[in-house]
């Protein structure tokens, strides 16, 4: 089987080479023993430079959230000025509360609604659930533009014309507005998690003469419960993240801060705008690696957090 | 049978509701929209006439051109993904030491989930002309001047091709992790060389994950609307731009929804064509006797 290495070693090119042309043409399998083949060497730059690249604009607003500087792409000194002025200004403040708020709610009534779903689609599966999974396609895979300007003239009618006051505020608009979305995530999560257990022990359940209430609040929910949890995270953070529906359906005094930075990307942006985002991203990925314990204790493979993890 | 039987989607009653309310409705009315006109300079939208017109003007030469911008963007950037990122969810799931597995994923997941915006702004600062990264190549002398990327359509490939990046590379490992190293080993026993194996067995077996990532990729892609704000400039090169600029700037809502629902028939008429031709492509790929694996639950 050792034969086989210097046949590669022929075919492909210096490692430099076979990196550059690795894109185009998809790599070939390489063998168990020959490790160090120029294919796996060229691969594995590749994977290297490819890490570095998704990783670079990240890097780059950590650094410069250190930008003592007016203007957050000049780059001036080095100081904490930028996360100074975070604390001292208050519409950043009140931005980042304004998400925290609508996050932690639209969280929790798309976990309610997504858990309640899942369970149905999981445990009572029949012809409504081909329609309802195509209603959750459809929310999932609408540009979040056509939502946005979908959701605006909607609320605006529900508030103004109908008289739906509650519509006018702030806090239920955004709710509204991230909540969508979020709410097909859990839904997928919990009915994935279910479908992959076993009915059995609910049925044991209700043959030991439990009420459905019983089963359900006994058997199925704890059963549930880590995709529940997970479902919940990723809402919290899909909600923390949301820029454009946001942009559109917030009313001013109730501003998230996604849309803080957008609107300030017309005026020039500060360097705070970059401290922010540092904090933001340190919350979001502190939620994010809670998910992974939750799921991982649950018992699911790397692959499977994975699968989860961008959106079931 | 003991207590009052319930449908067997009650469950699932309160989701459909609010989703209808605040989703199915709302795009409902945007179609309804798209038939009306724009009465006067303070009115958004009026369907008392209903007409083809908004179409018609969505559909000429200026904002044509826009569409067919929009559509080689997500063209051009979805093939971008394709080719960097078949490579990496490749060795993630083949070459890399199995316990490190975790980790890489993490490592694609951090980008994924930073958000979007401030990404974008990440690169906004690499590539503008005053920024570093132009400093640095002008003193390399790769550059003369400063860098002049920042604000063209070049900018808002490299800014998509980053976005969606990640969403090309997680189907494509799941693809791969799930073929495993079995059937690779036993093509080679059975003679098959690197290449052979490749083609006749990892790739065909991986296709459904590829043409996933090809939609998760394209679809959102077409629909961008922060890249190209961010990336692109004022002069707006995405359709999703001119969407928002018809409701906000504009506030011709009559036009801007005849834009919206033409973005979504372009989405799903190219989708559809992408696939076809997919379809078509990977024909020679198929395997005579077809290894069917067993679905991952």
């Amino acid at each position: 089987m050792t034969t086989t290495a210097p046949e590669a070693t022929l075919t492909d090119a210096a490692p430099g080479v076979a990196e550059a042309t690795a894109p185009r043409t998809p790599p070939a399998p390489v063998a168990r023993r020959a490790r160090r083949s120029p294919v796996d060497i060229g691969l594995t730059v590749w994977s290297v430079l490819v890490f570095l690249f998704l990783f670079a604009p990240i890097i780059v607003i950590l650094v410069y959230s250190f930008n003592n500087g007016r203007l957050l792409i000049a780059w001036n000194e080095f100081g904490f000025e930028p996360y100074r002025a975070l604390w001292e200004k208050p519409a950043v403040r009140d931005a980042v509360a304004v998400s925290l708020r609508t996050g932690a709610i639209a969280a929790v009534l798309a976990t309610l609604l997504g858990t309640l779903a899942g369970i149905a689609l999981a445990r009572k599966p029949g012809k409504w659930a081909l329609w309802f999974i195509g209603l959750l396609l459809l929310v999932s895979v609408t540009p979040e533009i056509v939502d946005a300007v979908a959701l605006l003239p909607w609320l605006v009618f529900l508030g103004q014309d109908a008289g739906l006051s509650i519509f006018n505020d702030g806090t239920v608009r955004l709710v509204v507005g991230h909540s969508l979305f979020s709410t097909a995530v859990v839904t997928y999560i919990v009915r994935a998690r279910l479908v992959g257990l076993d009915a059995q022990l609910e049925e044991a359940s209700a043959d030991l003469y439990a009420r459905p209430l019983t089963t359900f609040r006994r058997v199925t929910l704890p059963l549930a419960m880590p995709a529940v949890l997970a479902g919940l995270l990723l809402s919290f953070t899909l909600s923390l993240d949301n820029t454009v529906v946001a942009a559109f359906v917030q009313v001013s005094g109730s501003t998230p801060w996604p849309v803080y930075v957008l609107s300030a990307l017309r005026g020039g942006l500060r360097p705070e705008i970059a401290a922010v985002s540092t904090v933001m991203l340190l919350l979001t990925l502190a939620a994010l690696a809670l998910v992974a314990v939750v799921l991982k204790r649950a018992g699911d493979s790397a692959t499977q957090i994975a699968r989860t993890m961008s959106g079931g | 049978m003991r207590s009052l039987r319930l449908p067997s989607f009650a469950l699932a009653i309160p989701a459909w509701t609010w989703l209808v309310t605040f989703f199915v409705v709302p795009v409902g009315a945007v179609l309804y929209f798209s038939f009306g006109y724009k009465p006067g300079i303070f009115g958004t939208h009026a369907t008392d006439v209903l007409s083809f017109d908004r179409y018609a003007e969505a559909l000429s030469p200026t904002f044509f051109e826009v569409f067919m911008n929009t559509l080689w963007v997500g063209i051009a950037g979805t093939l971008l993904c394709l080719a960097i990122g078949l490579p990496v969810a490749y060795w993630m799931a083949v070459k890399a030491p199995a316990h490190r597995r975790g980790l890489l994923i993490a490592l694609v997941m951090v980008p994924y989930w930073t958000n979007f915006l401030v990404r974008t702004i990440g690169w906004q600062i690499i590539l503008a002309p005053e920024g570093w990264m132009s400093q640095l190549l002008q003193t390399v002398g790769i550059t003369d001047g400063p860098l002049a990327i920042l604000y063209t359509r070049t900018a808002v490939l490299i800014g998509v091709v980053y976005n969606y990046l990640p969403l090309m590379i997680l189907p494509l490992f799941v693809a791969f992790d799930r073929v495993g190293p079995a059937l690779r080993e036993a093509s080679k026993d059975l003679g098959a060389n690197r290449v052979g194996t490749f083609i006749r067995v990892t790739f065909p077996l991986a296709r459904p994950g590829i043409i996933v990532g090809l939609l998760l990729v394209y679809i959102p892609l077409m629909g961008d609307y922060i890249t190209a704000t961010v990336l692109g400039g004022a002069q707006g090169n995405m359709v999703g731009q001119l969407v928002a600029s018809q409701f906000q700037a504009a506030q011709n809502w009559a036009l801007g929804s005849a834009m919206a629902v033409l973005l979504i028939l372009v989405i799903m008429v190219s989708a559809a064509a992408i696939g076809f031709l997919l379809w078509l492509v990977s024909l020679p790929f198929r395997v005579r006797n077809r290894v069917v694996l067993e679905a991952t639950a």
